[in-house]
Parts: C-alpha cells; sequence; structure tokens
C-alpha cells in the first residue's frame, strides 16, 4: 500500500516536473546546438577568407623585417625534465626575426634545471627582474647560456604555482609582445609569425591573441617538431580531438569573427605586455587564469573607452599532449568548469550590461547560459526524461525526439565541423583516421559527454563549498620516438 | 502537428543533414587527394627544370625553353609553384622566373585582375606584378594605395616597395590615415615598403615629419631612423619636443639614435628625466648609447639607480656600448649591492659572455 502510494505521488512529481522542464530542456539542446553550429558557421566564412587571402599574406615580409615587434615566450616549468630541453631547442629556433625564450622553473625537484644547464651550457648572471607585475615567489637565481647570444633565460623561483610563475616571467621578458605557452606544448614552426600578425597589422588595437591547441598524442615528433599528424589510438583521446576542434577551434574562431572572444586558452596566447601590465598581470588565485585575464583586460579596455581587440588565430597551431586517462581527464574538467564558475562569478557586474557591448550582451549571457549551466541540464534533463518514460508519463515518441534533438543535432554539429576542417585545414590526412573521428563524433554522445557534465558540476561544487583546488599532475611521456 | 510527426520530420532533417556532412567531407577529402596527386606528377615532371631555373643554374636556358612551351593545362598546375619560388629568389633567377611568367601572359593577366570587383582577386593581381619587380608596373599600382579593401591597399604598398617605386612614397604616407571606417596602411607595411625605396625618398620622409597627422610623422621617423636620412635630424629634435602623441615621440627618439649628433645627444639626455614617460626615457637611454657621445656618460650613469629597472638596465647596455671608457664607468659603480651596482653588474656579466670586453678590462 506505502508503495503504491509513494510510486503515484512519485509519478505525479515528475508528471508535474515533466510538465514544467520538458519543452524548456528541449529548446535548451535546440538553441545550444544552433548557436554552436552559428558559430562554426562564421568561423568557416573567416577562415575560407584567410585560406584565399595565404598566398600574399607577406609571411616572408615579416619573416625579414627589422620593424616587427618582439616576442618574449614565457614558459612556467614544474618538474618537465622528460620534455625541457627539446621543447627549448625548439621555441628557440622558431621562425621569427627576434625572440627570446624565458623559463620559469617553478621550484622543480626533478632534474629539469639540470638537464637544461647541461644543454645549454648555462651560467649565473646578476640580472635584475623588474617587479611591474605583483609576484609571490622569490626569484633564486637567473641563468643565460654562456655565449650571452642565444636568447634563453632560464629564471629558478620558489615554487608558487604556475599563475605566479607566468607573472615572474612576464617581469623578465623584455620584448613587446608576450607568449605564454606549456612546457610539453609543441610549436608549429611559423607559429609566432602567424599568431602575432594581428598585433602587426593593427598594433594599437590588437591587444590579445590566442592560438589554437589541437591534440599531439599520437603525432610523430622530431626534435620538438610535428613532422607527422597522426590520430591516437585511444578512444578517450580520439574524442578529445573532435571535442576541441568543435569547441576550441571552431567556437573561439566564431566568437572572434563575431567579435566577443573571452576566452584564450593559457597554454598559447600572446600579449602585448604593456597591457599585462596595466590591469595587473594574471591572478594567482583564479584556478581560470587564462579566462580571468581576458576578461579582465576587457573590462580594462572598455572602462577606460579604449578602442581594442581580442583575436583568434586558427593556424599555424599549438599541439599539446591531451589526457590519456579518465583521472587526469576528471581533475583537468573540474579544474576548467571551476575556473568558469569563479571566473563568470567575478565578473558578474558586466553581465548584461550594455556599457560591455557584446561582451556583456552576449558572450556572458551565452556562457553563463550554455557553458555553466550546461552540465546541470546535460545531467538532469535526460534522467528526469527517461524517468517519465519508466513511469509512464510521458511518450517514446518524445524520448526519441530529445535524443534526436539533444544528441542527433549534436552529432550533426560535431560533422558539420569536421566537414569544415576537412574544407579548410584537413590536418588529418588518412581515411582510417576520418572514419574513426566520424566514430568519435558518435561516440562522445554516448557516455562522454554525460560523464565529463558530471565532473563539470564536480568542479562546480567543489568550488561553492569553498574546498582548496590544486592542480592536477600529468605524467609526460617525452617528445622524441 | 503531434509529436509522433514532429520527430519524424526532426529525424529525416538531422539524418539528411548528418548524410550531406558526411558525404561533403568525403567528396572534399576524395577530390583533395586526386588533385594533390595530379599536381605532385606534373611537378615532378618538371621539378628539375624548375630548380634549374630557382637556383640560377639554367646557364644555357634549356631549362627555361621546356617551361616556355609546357601546354597549358600543365602550366596551370606549376604557375602556383613558380609564384611561391619568385618569392624567395633574387637576381638572375628571380628574373628568369619573371620572364616565364611574362612569356605565359600572367602579368596581363594580374594587370587585368586589377580591375576585378573581388578585392581578393586584385590583391592576388598587386602581389603578383610586385613579384616580377618591373618599375614600368608601379604606375598601375599606385591607385591601389586607396583602394577600397584593406587588403589590397596593404599588397599594393609592399609591392611598391618591392620594386622600389619612389615615386608611391606620398600615395603611401597618403594610406596610412584613416577615413570613414576606412583603416589606415599598418604603420610597419608602410616603414618596410618606403624603406625599399632608397634615399631617394628623403625630401617625402622630412616632410612628411611636419604632417598633421600622427601615424604620417611616426612612421616618417622609423624610416628616417632605419633607412639613416641623416638630413632629418632637426626636424626629428622638433617632433620629440612637440609631438603630443608618445608613440611619435618615442620613434623620434629611436631614430635620432641613428642619425643624431651632439646637439641631439644633450635633447635625448633630457626626455630620459623621470617626469617623461618610461617607454620614452626608456628609448632615450638607448639612443644615447647608439650615439656614444661622451657628453651623455653621466646621464646614463645617473640612470643605473633609476626606480624603472628596465631603464637602468638598457642605460647599462648602453654604457657598453661607450666601450672602454663607459665599462670603466660600470666597473666603477659595480663596488656594492645597491641597485646601480646590480644593473651595472649585470650588464658587465653579459658584455663579458658576449666577449665584448675581457675579464682583464673589468679587472683593471
Amino acid at each position: 500500500m506505502f508503495w503504491n502510494d509513494f510510486l503515484e505521488s512519485f509519478r505525479q512529481a515528475i508528471s508535474y516536473g515533466l510538465e514544467i522542464i520538458a519543452i524548456p530542456v528541449l529548446i535548451y539542446f535546440v538553441i545550444t546546438n544552433t548557436s554552436l553550429m552559428l558559430l562554426i558557421g562564421v568561423a568557416a566564412w573567416g577562415f575560407s577568407g584567410e585560406q584565399r587571402r595565404k598566398d600574399f599574406a607577406g609571411r616572408e615580409q615579416t619573416m625579414t623585417s627589422q620593424l616587427i615587434q618582439g616576442v618574449s615566450i614565457v614558459v612556467p616549468s614544474y618538474n618537465e625534465e622528460a620534455v625541457i630541453v627539446t621543447s627549448v631547442q625548439a621555441m628557440l629556433s622558431l621562425e621569427y626575426p627576434r625572440h627570446e625564450v624565458i623559463v620559469v622553473d617553478d621550484g622543480s625537484t626533478d632534474g629539469m634545471f639540470e638537464k637544461l644547464l647541461e644543454a645549454f651550457d648555462l651560467v649565473r648572471v646578476e640580472r635584475e627582474l623588474p617587479s611591474d607585475i605583483p609576484t609571490r615567489g622569490a626569484i633564486i637565481d637567473v641563468h643565460i647560456p654562456r655565449n650571452g647570444r642565444t636568447r634563453l633565460v632560464v629564471v629558478r623561483k620558489e615554487n608558487t604555482g604556475k599563475t605566479d610563475s607566468v607573472s615572474v616571467g612576464i617581469n623578465a621578458a623584455v620584448e613587446p609582445l608576450v607568449v605564454c605557452v606549456d612546457a610539453d606544448s609543441i610549436l608549429d614552426p611559423s607559429a609566432l609569425i602567424v599568431v602575432t600578425k594581428p598585433f602587426a597589422d593593427d598594433p594599437i588595437r590588437v591587444v590579445a591573441t590566442g592560438g589554437v591547441i589541437r591534440a599531439e598524442n599520437g603525432c610523430k615528433v622530431v626534435a620538438g617538431r610535428i613532422v607527422e599528424v597522426n590520430l591516437d589510438k585511444h578512444w578517450i583521446v580520439r574524442i578529445q580531438a573532435v571535442e576541441y576542434l568543435r569547441a576550441f577551434l571552431f567556437g573561439r574562431a566564431g566568437w572572434s569573427g563575431f567579435g566577443a572572444l573571452i576566452l584564450i586558452s593559457g597554454a598559447f596566447a600572446v600579449f602585448r605586455r604593456d597591457v599585462l601590465v596595466e590591469v595587473g598581470g594574471l591572478d594567482p588565485d583564479s584556478i581560470g587564469e587564462d579566462f580571468e585575464i581576458v576578461m579582465r583586460i576587457h573590462r580594462f579596455m572598455i572602462d577606460n573607452d579604449r578602442d581594442y581587440r581580442v583575436q583568434f588565430v586558427a593556424e599555424p597551431v599549438s599541439w599539446t599532449e591531451v589526457p590519456v586517462s579518465t583521472k587526469v581527464l576528471r581533475a583537468q574538467r573540474k579544474r576548467w568548469h571551476r575556473g568558469l564558475w569563479e571566473t563568470l562569478w567575478k565578473y558578474r557586474g558586466m553581465l548584461f550590461n550594455p556599457r560591455y557591448g557584446r561582451v556583456g550582451l552576449v558572450a556572458l549571457p551565452y556562457f553563463w547560459l550554455f557553458e555553466l549551466i550546461a552540465p546541470l541540464v546535460e545531467i538532469f534533463g535526460p534522467v528526469i526524461i527517461i524517468l517519465g518514460l519508466l513511469l509512464e508519463v510521458t511518450s517514446a515518441n518524445f524520448v526519441l525526439m530529445f535524443m534526436a534533438v539533444a544528441y542527433g543535432y549534436a552529432i550533426l554539429v560535431t560533422l558539420f565541423a569536421l566537414a569544415m576542417e576537412e574544407l579548410t585545414f584537413h590536418k588529418y590526412s588518412r581515411w582510417s583516421e576520418l572514419g574513426a573521428l566520424l566514430v568519435a563524433s558518435v561516440l562522445e554522445n554516448v557516455g562522454y559527454r554525460q560523464v565529463t557534465a558530471w565532473w563539470r558540476l564536480e568542479g562546480w561544487w567543489a568550488s561553492l563549498r569553498g574546498k582548496k583546488q590544486v592542480w592536477g599532475t600529468m605524467t609526460r611521456q617525452g617528445f622524441d620516438d | 502537428m503531434s509529436v509522433g510527426r514532429l520527430l519524424q520530420i526532426t529525424l529525416a532533417v538531422v539524418g539528411t543533414l548528418c548524410l550531406l556532412a558526411i558525404a561533403t567531407i568525403v567528396i572534399a577529402k576524395n577530390h583533395r587527394r586526386r588533385a594533390g596527386d595530379k599536381s605532385r606528377y606534373l611537378l615532378s615532371v618538371y621539378r628539375n627544370e624548375l630548380l634549374a631555373i630557382a637556383s640560377d643554374e639554367d646557364e644555357e636556358g634549356e631549362a627555361k625553353q621546356v617551361l616556355f612551351a609546357v601546354p597549358v593545362p600543365i602550366w596551370e598546375r606549376l604557375r602556383p609553384s613558380v609564384i611561391a619560388f619568385l618569392s624567395k629568389v633574387r637576381g638572375t633567377a628571380a628574373e628568369d622566373l619573371s620572364d616565364l611568367l611574362r612569356s605565359r601572359g600572367e602579368i596581363e593577366r594580374a594587370t587585368e585582375m586589377l580591375t576585378s570587383r573581388s578585392g581578393v582577386v586584385r590583391a592576388r593581381g598587386a602581389y603578383l606584378l610586385g613579384l616580377v619587380r618591373d618599375r614600368n608596373l608601379a604606375a598601375l599600382l599606385i591607385p591601389l594605395l586607396a583602394d577600397r579593401d584593406a587588403d589590397v591597399r596593404l599588397v599594393a604598398a609592399r609591392s611598391l616597395g618591392v620594386i622600389g617605386a619612389t615615386q608611391a612614397a606620398d600615395g603611401i604616407l597618403q594610406a596610412l590615415r584613416t577615413s570613414r571606417g576606412r583603416r589606415g596602411l599598418p604603420a610597419w607595411v608602410a616603414v618596410d615598403a618606403l624603406l625599399g625605396m632608397g634615399v631617394e625618398i628623403a625630401p617625402a620622409i622630412e616632410n612628411g615629419l611636419t604632417s598633421d597627422y600622427a601615424a604620417v610623422r611616426n612612421v616618417c621617423a622609423q624610416v628616417a631612423g632605419h633607412g639613416t636620412i641623416f638630413s632629418a635630424a632637426p626636424r626629428l629634435s622638433i617632433l620629440l619636443a612637440t609631438a603630443k602623441e608618445g608613440e611619435v615621440r618615442v620613434s623620434a627618439a629611436r631614430a635620432l639614435g641613428r642619425v643624431g649628433g651632439a646637439n641631439e645627444a644633450i635633447a635625448l639626455a633630457r626626455y630620459t628625466n623621470s617626469s617623461e614617460g618610461a617607454e620614452l626615457r626608456r628609448a632615450c637611454a638607448v639612443a644615447l648609447g647608439e650615439l656614444g657621445r661622451q657628453e651623455s656618460l653621466d646621464t646614463l650613469v645617473a640612470l643605473l639607480g633609476d626606480d624603472d629597472r628596465r631603464l637602468a638596465q638598457l642605460a647599462a647596455s648602453s654604457l657598453i656600448q661607450f666601450g672602454e671608457v663607459g665599462i670603466a664607468k660600470l666597473v666603477a659603480v659595480a663596488v656594492d649591492s645597491s641597485p646601480s651596482a646590480r644593473a651595472a653588474q649585470g650588464a658587465l656579466d653579459l658584455a663579458k659572455l658576449r666577449g665584448q670586453i675581457t675579464t682583464d678590462a673589468v679587472d683593471s
């Protein structure tokens, strides 16, 4: 008797809940997928224009010009013994007329510094670092190569975290543009020329650019350079490759084309050094420091009535190792979502504020509604709808309709992104890889998406509870075969 | 409409679009592969001839004759490679490749492209005309400096610089102006183009230094410095003293480091004063090092203790450029742990590593 009453009440509750949320959830998925489709369309339009202009883009002139702005590549590093020497060698040999590499050793406990010392014949020098940006960790010493001409600076400091290390690197930088890259990132040889081109073309207005990140796993790497692009054999990596393509390449390019790019990846970002100093540098307490700094730049520029641009550059790219284990992937997604929430909350004053133009009226509401809240809807929407089916308060047709809109449409969006990739950059050359990407775009919606949504909720919840955030560790395999 | 009917329509639309997307991917990949294979094959047939011309080893002109005679469909595939080579070579090789393009009617084609409705096509035409480095073509390119498309203006400026068309100097300076939503040329593109024209454009640069438009003054200051136009020094001094825009003053200071004399050194020393902006002070400190005038020594030594530590480092580096006398000053300062001493010691360390000074010089 009790059980029947409970079941009836539960059925009524679900029925009532479904009446309220079924259609809004359906509409939510339609809008999410349609907006992604639109962003991909905007990005593809921009890419096709860039491809047509490639022949006369003037890369040769950039390489030979004595007037191009110099670049300081800041590489925050902690226990990167396996990759650091190859990585620094590759960065020093990037195609660019004037660039330096600044490695900030964040109190590594492995043999990273010794490897650098030996490989580059480093000597300690008396070099003061300006305090343009406040930093926390005390500087231990500064080293440069013995020949005094190789433009490498190694700064050793106390362990205070990645963000503080980047700030130390910015202080040490002597060039007007600062590129932040991870130690395990592999840059295409012409990456600097292309990612800094917007600064050369519009030096007054462009304040930051972000380059595209792709999955390095599976690629053939020789001497810190990608010589053959391959798709990794792990499905978890293949799915991330598809995800990066849709969200990081086309999503961000779309926002950039729309003039409201609010997130560029810290793994490959370029900033005007003077602007970084003006806004006070990176926030060492933020877990989403790359998102936070771009938001701060937007607010600063608009508050000071400055004409400015933040731009995304789609090619060439930075290649980075994406997580292969669910443990690392979980930590990464928790951190990302936590960073998203904390930054959106910090800049909530810009939300729907007409003073902030497209950023305040379009990009931020979108990120609140379709990025932050997305995992909630992704998890609870399907759960309630399936419960409704089990309790016979909704029809099978409606559930199928939901699946078609939520997942079928999502697969279509990914296929659309893959088609655009094939028409523009076509990085993956084999038919087998193409087939794997097509399968991955379906598999992404079966389990992966729901699990990552749960992890994202965990990150959000941890932040709301005020739990201390720690950076996860990622075991590096090293580059060379 | 019932849910069932709506479901059918949704599934049909999503399914059809998915299939279309997959078909697009497959067709695009297949087409690209086949086109690539064909181009590679054709290039492999003519690769030796093309390389012989590009590396200036076609002494008998045999390779040129072969390429002059290739059928039109093959030429269409070869053309991008010829153009790509032309942008990388100079001298006889460039002339031969230009002759090849001329003989295939590419110059006429590029000239026709300049009147196309498409900005991309106009820019392509302007690019090709620049690559062949024919001064007679400059007249065709100059009007493009006022084109409605920013890319076309940019490519035209570059091409005119490559050609060395001195008559285009005024047009390039004019193209720097932003008006009615039309963005001016990027400064570095204009400077590069103007530098390609040589010292003949000195009068235009000197006039530009008094322009009412800041971007023009800025570019002219940079050209005067990099192009070592000594006659521009008096006007650069005026610009340094009177320009309202910080960027223009910085450019003037940098230029004076290359073309200035005793009077300019005094002016530069004055603008290292702490009341000036950081960028200007730093530019002046570097310029003083480049000028190497003895009367600047004390100014630079004083800057070693400045609160702006980057300025102190630059002042120390400038003192190294003075040679023995500057090094002696640094050695005299580098005796304790004061900020001045640290900046001096840093510069001495670096100079020693670079072999600019010997350990003995420091010790003595």
